[in-house]
């Protein structure tokens, strides 16, 4: 039997981790439940990995507030956390009047919200920010910057689980119960109980509110394509550049430099009815083409990597369709339970300060007692690829791991492999390895790496050629060996 | 009856043309050595084949040692000849053209590995 | 890191530098070290157990480890030294070498480099396959490694897309193994690979071949589920409305081999965009002075026989090279017209016996391959059939070349 829990937090995507690591502050007993293999498998994974900056959102709601925040402290999270993360600012392009009305509009906004440092710029300035960008004038947003998003979001749930959380992977919440004045979540393998439950279940929290008994919310899907390009094309581009936003607000396709040096292009949008089918259209790729080639010229067939996708759950009114703010309550109807639904963009920015509203709503209730023992700091496995000569000297005489190279495009090294293999979460995945370490994030996608690792998994977890997952759920990888 | 061939004896696969009666070869052209018409008349009597695969090492630093057939067996025993090499393994340390399995299945060809694999 | 002065480095211990090796090793050149990153030499050839190898060379057809052992043990028999299990992480255009290795990192200071990395596979991303990303999409050669290295079957209900040698190779392989390979899709109106491997590959086990077609939808969450499969057009775009499901857990993506030269680029080797390979003279010498370039990192081979010629070639330039400093300037250029994707060497001296390495871009019947000069025919070479899957080798005696004049090869 389980045992009882204070806190059980539902996904263990950016906002589940970051609400684990904030409720990690107090002594509490708390665990994670994550229906899939590892933290960050959905919309936290499948994204531009943007630190907003605020200037996009209605002055005074959820969204504007929590991205100026987070924003705000970044540059400390990632130091405590060991997040790459680069504050490279962004840059919005205009043409013609109506651009020039469309950003006058969102600096408008955006001083209202407090977002700092905005200007409008001239193409000289323009040019001198970034050689490769097109336009006639800008709207210059020194806060914005790019961060590693599934390294942000495994950082905050290794740093709770080294303050003592509980990570339950594997677990597919199927129903809530009330008894007795606990919580009982049945999931498909196992019965958690919890006094208090908090709903970070992002695609699917509509679903896990009316299984709390809070009915009424209605997600809808825009799935997002985009295109990965080689760190070759990431030479042209430094910072964010994206076109003025059109008459409804969003952003049209733009290109956006990754924190490792690769670039995105994308996302578009587009309305799904399966908030899961993360297939890549021809449709989608298209018009990512097309439109991606007007806001960077290097975007040319012989840098593509790879294209991926992903879902944007959006909290909308069901009759006007009108997107609506974050929620973030605790409501009467189901007591001892903070609900947080439609997190989208800007959800990385904003999974710390969400986190913190989920903790004050626990401690309307209730006194928190702090953790003594809490340690904001955790480190990310070190990078071989990026030391001097000198320390890589250091690490091959302390460890030989380091000097057998396995993942030839990135440049990493058998103990980061062997180090991300021995996460503290328990993760097993060759992805799970993937998102650690860098490794089949090249331009040869594992041709090289990818028997090594399989090979290695088996070996340091002594697991059975059927049993190594590439990433989901029943993703076996083999159907055994050949001989034996 | 002409019939069209791809001689598979080496890797020029000559394309040939072939004039056929029964198992015969009346005439043939575009084989550029003579091996070109002994596979066509093979092919019309008991096709042959030579297969490449794999044997289970013990204790080797390589898992499988690669294996063939010294010569073609009869292509509608294939199969039979895999399963017979699935059955065994063989004990590092192996050398290239160690018989691993002799007269396999009585069909008048040794299997013999192509492959240096040490012990340990 | 303490330097280690070296005449030759060889980067890569597969045929061709194995080969390289040999050959300076014969010819008097001792100080030679080869660098290899696997755990044995051999490079491609430890995974291709099928046959064809050695044909011209030996007059025997072997298997890629038995045509690879044959260099191995000359090697070893002419105490060639070797470290393998090490990873170039560098290299400059001054000719240094950093390498990583269990025992530190090693630094070279080298007279004479020489690359032969060997390719990589094209991947499904960088052809843009619409689709999701389950387990169980590989690349042929990944495959190939998993199944005759690392003893471990990757799937039972099999669909191939690429009729390249590889491809039809592992339709056989997996077929042995028990797997069911339901088709190979070939984008192109004619098979990429040579006939013989649609024969003893496809044929001999009834496996269909459908030229024009290609996979235009992946599907499945965790793992492979199936694959949309639609004819094309002329300009090699889906038919609408053509579309077939075939049910399937693995796809086996055999779609091309880039040379892999990354490390070249780092020491400032100019490439050709149409190989993706250096720019080299009839010395095999890069653009980059005493760098030189042999075998699939060059431009991809088909047969290793010409591999072994190739880098014995090179091994003499690079003999040439040391004993006296430099090379013959390489002025003429080679062009070719749109039937030929391109010549190695790109550019000769005039002054030289030189061998060209050619492919045309698509099958041809009855046709001449003219090589001209200055507006006069140097030679010409008949052929009933030329395919692409086919690399054509054309020999020029120094005593028909001109000593100015760029070479046109065409085809008629």
């Amino acid at each position: 039997m389980n045992k009882l829990y204070d806190v059980i937090i539902i996904g263990a995507g950016v906002v589940g981790s970051a609400v684990a690591r904030e409720f990690a502050r107090f002594s509490l007993k708390i665990g994670v439940v994550e229906k899939e293999l590892d933290v960050c498998c959905e919309t936290s994974a499948r994204n531009t990995g943007v630190l907003h900056a605020g200037f996009t959102y209605k002055t005074g709601s959820l969204k504007a507030q929590c991205a100026v925040e987070g924003n705000a402290e970044f540059d400390k999270v990632a130091e405590e956390l060991d997040v790459p993360f680069k504050r490279t600012g962004k840059v919005v392009v205009g043409f013609n009047e109506n651009d020039r009305q469309s950003l006058l509009k969102y600096k408008a906004v955006g001083d209202a919200n407090g977002v700092p440092g905005l200007a409008i710029i001239d193409k000289q300035t323009l040019e001198n920010l970034d050689s490769s960008a097109g336009g006639e004038f800008a709207m210059h947003a020194p806060s914005s910057g790019i961060l590693n998003p599934f390294i942000y979001n495994i950082a905050l749930a290794e740093n709770a689980k080294q303050n003592g959380v509980d990570f339950y992977f594997n677990n597919e919440i199927m129903s809530i119960q009330r008894k007795n004045g606990f919580y009982e979540l049945t999931t498909n393998r196992t019965v958690y109980q919890a006094r208090w439950v908090v709903n970070c279940a992002g695609l699917n929290s509509a679903k896990i509110s009316s299984m709390l008994g809070i009915d009424g919310y209605t997600l809808a899907g825009f799935k997002g394509e985009y295109f990965v390009l080689d760190k070759k094309a990431g030479r042209y581009l430094t910072m964010p550049v994206y076109p003025a936003p059109g008459p409804t607000g969003g952003f049209a396709t733009h290109a956006t430099p990754t924190v490792d040096g690769n670039v995105l292009v994308g996302p578009n949008s587009e309305l799904v009815e399966d908030f899961e089918d993360y297939g890549v259209t021809p449709a989608g790729m298209e018009e990512l083409m097309t439109e991606g080639v007007k806001m960077f010229k290097h975007m040319k067939r012989e840098y593509f990597i790879r294209n991926f996708a992903g879902t944007r759950p959006k909290l909308i009114n069901k009759e006007t369709r009108q997107v609506l703010d974050f929620v973030v309550e605790a409501r009467a109807e189901a007591p001892n339970s903070i609900n947080l639904v439609g997190i989208e963009s800007p959800g990385l920015t904003c999974a710390l300060p969400l986190a913190r509203r989920a903790v004050a709503l626990m401690r309307e209730k209730e006194e928190l007692i702090a953790n003594a023992n809490f340690n904001p700091r955790r480190k990310s496995i070190l990078c071989f690829a990026e030391q001097s000569r000198e320390v890589q000297k250091e690490l091959i005489a302390k460890d030989p791991n380091y000097g057998e190279i396995i993942c030839r495009c990135e440049n990493v090294t058998k103990a980061e492999i062997v180090a991300a293999i021995h996460n503290c979460l328990g993760v097993e995945t060759v992805l799970g390895i993937k998102n650690r370490t860098r490794a089949t994030m090249g331009r040869c996608q594992g041709g090289y790496c990818e028997t090594r690792i399989a090979e290695i998994i088996q070996e340091e977890l002594q697991k059975k050629t059927t049993e190594v997952m590439y990433a989901r759920r029943g993703s076996a990888m083999f159907t055994g060996k050949v001989r034996g | 009856m002409r019939k069209e061939y791809t001689c598979i004896i080496c890797p020029n696969g000559c394309g040939m043309e072939a004039e056929i009666e029964g198992v015969r070869v009346i005439d043939i052209a575009g084989a550029g050595c003579p091996k070109g018409q002994e596979y066509v008349e093979q092919e019309l009597t008991d096709p042959q084949r030579n297969i490449a695969t794999s044997v289970l090492v013990e204790n080797g630093i390589l898992p499988l040692v690669s294996v063939r057939l010294t010569k073609p067996v009869p292509k509608a025993r294939i199969f039979d000849v895999i399963q017979a090499v699935k059955q065994i393994k063989v004990v590092a340390p192996v050398k290239i053209e160690q018989v691993v399995i002799e007269n396999i299945l009585g069909l008048g060809s040794d299997v013999i590995a192509t492959k240096n694999v040490s012990a340990k | 890191m303490a330097m280690i002065k070296k005449d030759v480095v060889i980067i890569g211990g597969g045929p061709a530098g194995l080969s390289a090796a040999v050959e300076l090793k014969k010819q008097g050149i001792n100080d030679i070290v080869i660098v290899e990153r696997e755990k044995q030499l051999g490079g491609i050839l430890r995974q291709c157990i099928h046959d064809g190898f050695g044909l011209t060379r030996f007059k025997q057809t072997l298997s890629g480890p038995e045509y690879s052992q044959r260099f191995i043990d000359q090697v070893e028999e002419l105490k060639i030294e070797c470290i393998t299990d090490t990873t170039v992480i560098d290299i400059t255009s001054e000719k240094k070498v950093i390498a990583a290795s269990k025992n530190g990192l090693l630094e070279y200071q080298a007279k004479a480099i020489v690359l032969t990395m060997g390719c990589r596979e094209r991947t499904r991303g960088a052809i843009s396959i619409p689709g999701t990303r389950p387990a169980g999409v590989y690349t042929a050669g990944v495959a190939q490694a998993y199944i005759n290295l690392y003893n471990t079957m990757v799937g039972k209900e099999v669909v191939i897309l690429g009729s390249g040698d590889i491809g039809m190779i592992m339709a056989r392989r997996m077929t042995l193994e028990g797997a069911k390979v339901k088709a190979v899709f070939e984008i192109l109106p004619y098979p990429s690979g040579l006939p013989r491997n649609i024969e003893q590959c496809l044929n001999d086990y009834d496996i269909p071949l459908y030229l024009s077609h290609t996979v235009t939808n992946i599907k499945g969450r965790s793992r492979l589920e199936g694959v949309t499969v639609s004819e094309v057009d002329a300009q090699l775009r889906p038919i609408s409305g053509t579309e077939k499901e075939y049910a399937c857990d693995t796809l086996i993506l055999s779609v091309g081999l880039i040379p892999e030269n990354e490390l070249s680029l780092a020491c400032d080797v100019e490439l050709d965009q149409r190989t993706k390979g250096a720019i080299v003279d009839e010395n095999y010498q890069t653009t980059t002075d005493g760098v030189f370039a042999a075998g699939n990192v060059l431009h991809v081979h088909d047969l290793v026989d010409f591999v072994s010629l190739e880098a014995e070639a090179l091994a003499r330039s690079v003999i040439s090279y040391i004993k006296t400093g430099k090379l013959d300037k390489c002025d003429i250029a080679i062009t070719t017209d749109a039937n030929i994707s391109h010549t190695i060497p790109q550019k000769i001296s005039g002054f030289k016996d030189c061998k060209l390495s050619l492919r045309v871009r698509k099958p041809m019947k009855n046709c001449e391959i003219n090589i001209m000069q200055n507006g006069k025919m140097l030679k010409q070479v008949k052929f009933k059939k030329a395919i692409p899957a086919e690399m054509i080798q054309i020999k020029l005696d120094k005593a028909e070349l001109q000593a100015v004049g760029e070479l046109k090869v065409v085809v008629r």
